[in-house]
Order: structure tokens, then sequence, then C-alpha cells
């Protein structure tokens, strides 16, 4: 490929760097609160409700990315145009438009924030267990409600502890939007695939992997420096 | 006690989900539409002023994305002027290759379009168009490949587009036996690795072929003796059967005027076309 059609492929990526950023941040926003949500339903002293959170991590956590995108992807259409469908769910999935965009693109971050809540759920247990009894002990000493030790003296220190592992979980995240194209989703790689049969060259492709190099760099910036300013307690 | 009650949940849960995948497989399988039996494809099309044509936009020249992220090729402009007469608009709708059957039966799109090969499961799974074009399989090997006939390639590795009709052509045939097939996601993924010395030969539509060679420049040869010709054809779903019967009316008007081969023409340098 000459230098001009690289340039020219550069620039249809750079405009699809939208919808992948879109998927990104997005799956940030939801995933994030709801992993907290899911870890603390898997600590629940209820256990028929730690026992449930625990299938759904399971099932997350145990088959494909691209498995989950497919079956969101594919659960309403092929629902709408079963015959079989009870009156009920077929009333309720009639005013979806399973042809427009907004359709695909959530369904896309359905999968994608359930799929790294439950990643992250787990880090974000693994952090809240890791603070050890005596620290508790010491609040309640101290006449500390639980909730007053839980904001007050567990959650900062669960904030530090997560951030390493959360930070990968992040980076990955980046990658894994390329996922969505499975269903056609127009992200980088889709784009990046049309282009490479189009010149015949794989070239598109390393484009597209510069583009995901970049974004990641990006964050493991960002990750540092978030390591830097929580680097309290020392 | 309390374990089995853990173990009684898992259980249910997995029947659960197991149940749910079944259902969704099941129908996925069958035709749907209308529950009526009543074919309403062509007045749904008009009604909407819609034709949603679904394509993966990967295979040139048939349907393709070009330079500046524009769908094009010689399917598309067939479409579009069958669309004109049809007086809907086309909507061109990238969906993955994999899951076409799913997109179509689901209702995403109105028909596949995209230099699809006629194999028997295709031709169960939906109701196809009469062929549109003829396609041979051939090997193209590198110009200085010592491979001169099919004879020689015994014993050679093979790579080919995974599931495509390829795949399967050269699975079954004769001379499965004799090679190793290496398949991978997309024709320009296996030419790259005959390039690199890492497969022998690539088995592919002579049309990609003789457009990477020609069009592209690059140093292959295909060689003479292919192994079987197959043809494109449109597939819609099953029940469709006035739509597809109004977009092959179409197309043989387009053949008769002239239309069709002047597309041909544009994309091949001749009229390849075999719509009667």
């Amino acid at each position: 490929m000459t230098g001009e059609e690289i340039q020219k492929v550069f620039m249809i990526l750079l405009e699809y760097l939208v919808p992948t950023l879109k998927i990104f941040g997005f799956t940030l926003i939801y995933s994030i609160p709801l992993g907290m949500i899911v870890a603390l339903l898997k600590m629940c002293k209820f256990k028929p409700i730690s026992w449930l959170t625990n299938v759904y991590i399971l099932i997350m956590r145990g088959t494909p990315l691209m498995l989950q995108i497919i079956v969101a992807f594919y659960a309403i259409p092929t629902l709408k145009s079963s015959p079989n469908t009870p009156a009920v769910i077929a009333n309720m999935l009639s005013g979806v438009n399973i042809q427009g965009e907004d359709y695909m693109f959530n369904a896309v971050l359905f999968a994608f924030v359930l799929n790294y809540a439950a990643y992250f759920a787990e880090i974000f247990r693994g952090g809240i267990e890791s603070i050890p009894k005596g620290q508790y002990e010491a609040a309640a000493a101290l006449s500390l409600t639980k909730t007053q030790t839980f904001f007050r003296i567990i959650l900062p220190q669960v904030v530090k502890r997560v951030i390493p592992a959360s930070a990968n979980e992040v980076i990955t995240l980046v990658k894994d939007t390329s996922l969505a194209n499975v269903v056609a989703y127009a992200e980088i790689t889709l784009k990046a695939k049309q282009q490479m049969q189009n010149y015949s060259s794989l070239t598109p492709l390393f484009i597209a992997g510069a583009f995901y190099f970049v974004l990641a760099m990006v964050l493991t910036v960002l990750s540092s420096i978030i390591e830097k300013k929580l680097n309290y307690y020392k | 006690m309390k374990k089995t009650m853990f173990k009684r949940i898992i259980a249910t849960a997995f029947a659960a989900a197991m149940l749910s995948l079944a259902c969704g497989c099941g129908e996925a399988a069958q035709a749907p539409q209308t529950a009526t039996g009543e074919d309403n494809s062509l007045q749904n099309v008009l009604d909407s002023g819609k034709f949603v044509l679904g394509l993966d936009a990967t295979f040139k020249p048939m349907g393709y994305t070009d330079d500046n992220d524009e769908i094009v090729g010689f399917d598309i402009d067939v479409a579009q002027e069958v669309c004109n007469r049809m007086g809907v608009e086309l909507v061109k709708q990238p969906i993955n290759w994999d899951t076409k059957e799913e997109d179509l039966n689901a209702g995403r799109i109105d028909c596949i379009w995209n230099g699809m090969s006629v194999n028997p499961s295709r031709a169960e799974q939906m109701n196809l168009s009469d062929p549109y074009m003829k396609n041979a399989m051939v090997f193209a090997v590198p110009a200085d490949s010592e491979a001169k006939t099919m004879a020689d390639l015994n014993g050679k590795i093979i790579g080919v587009q995974n599931g495509s009709t390829a795949q399967e052509i050269l699975e079954g045939s004769e001379i499965a036996g004799t090679i190793t097939v290496q398949a991978m996601a997309t024709n320009i993924e296996a030419l790259q690795q005959m390039e690199l010395g890492i497969v022998d030969a690539v088995f592919l539509d002579s049309v990609v072929a003789n457009y990477e060679i020609t069009s592209m420049g690059k140093d292959y040869v295909v060689l003479p003796d292919g192994l079987e010709e197959e043809e494109y054809a449109i597939g819609f779903r099953k029940n469709d059967q006035k739509l597809r019967d109004e977009v092959q009316k179409i197309l043989s008007e387009m053949k008769a005027d002239g239309t069709l081969g002047e597309i041909s023409t544009k994309w091949f340098g001749s009229d390849i076309t075999t719509v009667k």
C-alpha cells in the first residue's frame, strides 16, 4: 500500500474510533457500579442471593464474550420473528426497531456491561476481603457503625488495592471492543477488515492495531497516575 | 443439606439455560414471518419503501467497501437498479457472513445478495433466486510455483476461506486425502499466507483470483484445471415467494433491455451474467 492509501485508511479508522470509544466508555460507566453491586450481592449473608450471583458470574466468565454478544444481539429478533413467542412478550417487543442503529449499539453494550461487571465484581470482592478482620474489630471498638466502618475505613483502602487489577481489565476492554464486529457493529476492526479486502492487503489491520496500542498506552499512563495519586496510608 | 440445595439450584439454573438455548436454536431454524402463512413480503417492502440488502461488504468485486468507505460492487449496482424499478430505497446492511441466516430469518434484512454461492444447505434454508452468474473454483499458486496442474498439488498445503463453499468443495473432493486443507478467515489472509510460503496454494472463486491478478497486479497463476463450477444466487426468506419473484422478474427485464449486460461490462469487461 502507498502512503496515500494508508492515510486514507487511517482517516476512515479515525472516524470509527468514536463507536469504539462509545462501547468502551459506556461499558465502564455501567459495569463498574454494577460490579460493585454484584460484589456486595455475592458477599450477601442471605445465601440464595449469593448463590444466584455466583451462577451469574460463572456464566459470564465461563462463556466467550463473543458468544454473549451474539446471544444478546439475536435474542430479541429471534423472539420477535418466532410464532411460538407468548403474546405478552411479543407485544413488549413490538416497539423495538431491530434494524435501527440504536438497537445494535444497545444489544452490544448490554453484553459488554454484563460481562465486565462480573469481572469487576470479583476484583472488588477480592479487594474488600483483603482488608484484615482486625480493622472491623478496631472500628467496632471505637463505636463506629457498620456503614461508617465500610465507607470511612474499608472503602478508601479497597479503592487503592483494586486499581492495578481494574486497570488491567480496562486495558483489556479497549481491545475487547473489537469483538463487537461479530454482529457487524461498525467499529475500527470491522472497518479495517473491510479495507483489508478492498486493498487486498493486511496493512489496514496493522493500522487498527496501532489505534488499540495508542489507546492502551494512554490508559496505562492514566492508571499509573491514578495509582500515584492514591498513594496514601503508606 | 446445604450442599444438596446448592446443587439443586445450580441444576435448575442450568436446565433453564439449556432449555432457553434449545428453544432459541429451534426457532431460528424455522422460517418465521407471518404466523398466518400469508405472503406479504413484497407488500411489506413496498409499504416501508425500503429493501434491506444484507452483505458482509468484503467480497470484491461483488459487494465490498471501497477507499471512501462506501459499499459498492457489481451486486450493489444491480440491486440499486432493481430498487429503482421497484420504486423503493436500497438499504445496504453489513452483516457477519457467519450468521447471515439468523439475520435473514429474524427479519433484520430482506435478502442476502453478496456473490453467494448456491449449495444444497443454502437451497434448503433459503428461497434462492435463479442463479445470476457462474463462478469456477480455481487454485491460485505463486507465479514461480512448481505446481503446474492440479495433480502437482499432491501432498501440498492448500489455503481456503473458512465457511466458504470453496472449503466444502475442497474437503469433499477426491484430492482431499492427498492434501492438507488450512482454513483461514478470509481469502486475502489465505493469499497472504501463500505469499509467505505458509501454504502452497489457495483454492478460491475465480472471480476473486482473476480480480487479484488483473486489478491488483498480484504475481499469482491460476492452475488450468479447477474442481467445480458453482453459481451465485440471491437468498430470500423461505416464505417470501412474492418478493423473490418480483426481484427475479426485474432481473429478467434488465437482462432483456441490456442494463444487466452494461453493469456486468463495467465490472468484468463483458456480460458474464446467466439470468434468463
